[in-house]
């Protein structure tokens, strides 16, 4: 079973489908995997063994009915613990929503994975509230990096990244206010796509930043990634910030390389604050596409900026009440951002989100001479566990806010990104790379994604477990 | 030089218990540090041109 459980959740598909092997057995060996491995990852906060069981039963006796099943059978995936799931309590990685009554409902994302025959083992650690982007979390502990256990698996959806990553399941589902699919899969190797603002119905996801919140899935492949993205298209009346734009499925372009596309570098703000491993990795990228040319992203430093004030403005006012009652059962790193999210002047939120608007029109003119943008993912490789500071652009900074620097101005905008793992010889640590494409063009950064992946230049291995 | 937008070491005790929030003294430390990083980062936002035509986005479309 370890070839299949190494391999792409494809792969399982058509394994379960061809009768080589059923969903039965692959949930039993992804769960026997999850007990041998997580314990040094902390990927995982709660398992459905019950539930993950009887749905692979179903599948297996639709396939001796001979029914036809989804394209994701079989599948293992587990999701970032702020997406209900029937029967537990929807934690959002805080200690106090553990309180709340069990979910009586799957968040849609969850619901449709199913539907495409996938089967939910499980939910995943997360930073508090999703206010965070190193994968640390006050009251579950850390999920690791399984690359080195001793570093960073990204926030604030580090257990999706470290699950993927480490082998247990192939394809998993996370949330990106600001860059918390992205950065997890820069620092874990893996594959991650943030789609257009609007695009996923985000019905039963815990809230973070309702005007920045997006929904998306890490994967080994991009296969992968397209499969599960294309599984979690379509519209779900009950989502009032889900945009009315007609569903693009991407698989069916995945493999029509790059022939014809323009693609530029971000140069400015995206080639100054970060580490020379973060250019280089741009660099590698821009030379296998054959991207010559640098544009500039104007004023993407206030473009950060602003992101950062509506986060602490619009999370202050989500999590207001329980700052006042329960400010104790807080991760103190969370609440002192939120406390003093509570405190800015309204006019900066509104200042904030009135530039956004002439931000949105700039970005948007890039796309006239370009098809495809690249940066950096992250600044730096997975930091250690335990640091709290890093110098950017000569200054020493707070890692916890500035793991994002790349990946706010990006989805400020709402762009659909594709995070591609950048490896190094020598160095067992990866990076990632943004692939980002015009609002509603997913299947643009996934082709580019997988043009990549196809020669070689990008790939997501199961970490090695010693 | 630009005036400060902010001075979080004045703000933070009115605020608090303006909006009834209970800081401990470590509390107290971490968010001014906090409203220090916001105040910078509101020095950058408001260090280009926002009009008072610029429409907010507030139910956002890209």
């Amino acid at each position: 079973m370890t070839p299949l459980l190494d391999g792409s959740a494809h792969a399982i598909a058509n394994a379960v489908r061809d009768g080589l092997t059923s969903a039965v057995a692959i949930t039993e060996a992804a769960l026997g995997r999850i007990e041998i491995r997580d314990g040094a990852y902390g990927a995982f906060t709660d398992l459905v063994t019950k539930r993950a069981f009887e749905r692979a039963a179903v599948i297996d006796a639709a396939r001796a009915r001979g029914e036809r099943l989804g394209p994701l059978a079989g599948a293992p995936f587990a999701v970032k613990n702020l997406f209900d799931v029937k029967g537990l309590p929807t934690r959002a990685g805080s200690e106090i929503n553990r309180e709340r009554p069990p979910a009586d409902a799957d968040a849609t994302l969850v619901a449709r994975l199913e539907a495409a025959g996938a089967v939910l083992v499980g939910a995943l650690n997360m930073g508090e509230y999703a206010y965070d982007f190193t994968g640390q979390n006050a009251h579950d502990g850390p999920s690791r990096n399984p690359h080195d256990h001793a570093h960073m698996s990204g926030g604030s959806s580090g257990g999706s990244g470290s699950a993927v990553a480490g082998g247990l399941v192939p394809i998993a589902l996370g949330s990106d206010t600001n860059g918390s699919i992205r950065v997890p899969s820069s620092f874990c190797g893996v594959f991650g796509l943030k789609p257009t603002y609007g695009r996923l119905s985000r019905v039963g996801a815990f809230p973070f930043v309702s005007s920045l919140d997006h929904l998306g899935p890490f994967a080994r492949s991009v296969v992968d990634l397209a499969a599960t993205y294309d599984a979690m298209l379509g519209r779900d009346a009950a989502d009032p910030a889900q945009a009315d734009v007609a569903p693009m499925p991407t698989a069916i372009t995945l493999d029509d390389g790059i022939a014809g596309l323009r693609i530029a570098k971000l140069g400015g703000y995206f080639a100054r604050c970060g580490e020379t491993c973060a250019f280089e990795a741009v660099d590698r990228i821009a030379a296998a596409l054959n991207a010559e040319r640098t544009v500039e992203l104007a004023e993407a430093e206030r473009a950060r900026a602003a992101a950062y004030l509506i986060t602490m403005s619009e999370g202050a006012a989500l999590h207001i009440d329980r700052l006042r009652a329960r400010a104790a059962d807080f991760d103190p790193d969370v609440r002192d951002r939120l406390i003093a999210g509570a405190m800015l002047p309204g006019a900066w939120l509104v200042q904030a989100h009135k530039f956004r608007r002439r931000y949105r029109e700039q970005a948007l003119a890039l796309f006239a001479d370009a098809d495809i943008l690249l940066a950096p993912a992250t600044p730096c490789r997975a930091p250690k566990l335990d640091q709290k500071t890093f110098k950017l652009d000569g200054k020493e900074m707070l890692v916890r806010p500035n793991l994002g620097v790349f990946t706010q101005p990006i989805s400020f905008v709402g762009l659909p990104v594709v995070s591609v793992p950048v490896w190094t010889d020598g160095e067992k640590l990866p990076i990632g790379v943004q692939i980002i494409a015009p609002p509603w063009r997913e299947d643009l950064a996934l082709r580019v994604a997988r043009a990549l992946e196809r020669d070689g230049v990008v790939s997501a291995p199961v970490a090695h477990f010693a | 030089m630009m005036e400060k937008v902010l001075d979080p070491e004045a703000l933070v005790d009115p605020a608090a218990a303006l909006l009834k929030l209970t800081l401990t003294p470590e509390s107290r430390a971490q968010t001014i540090l906090h409203l220090t990083i916001a105040a910078e980062q509101a020095e950058v936002l408001m260090s280009g041109p926002i009009g008072d035509a610029d429409e907010p986005a507030p139910v956002y479309q890209p």
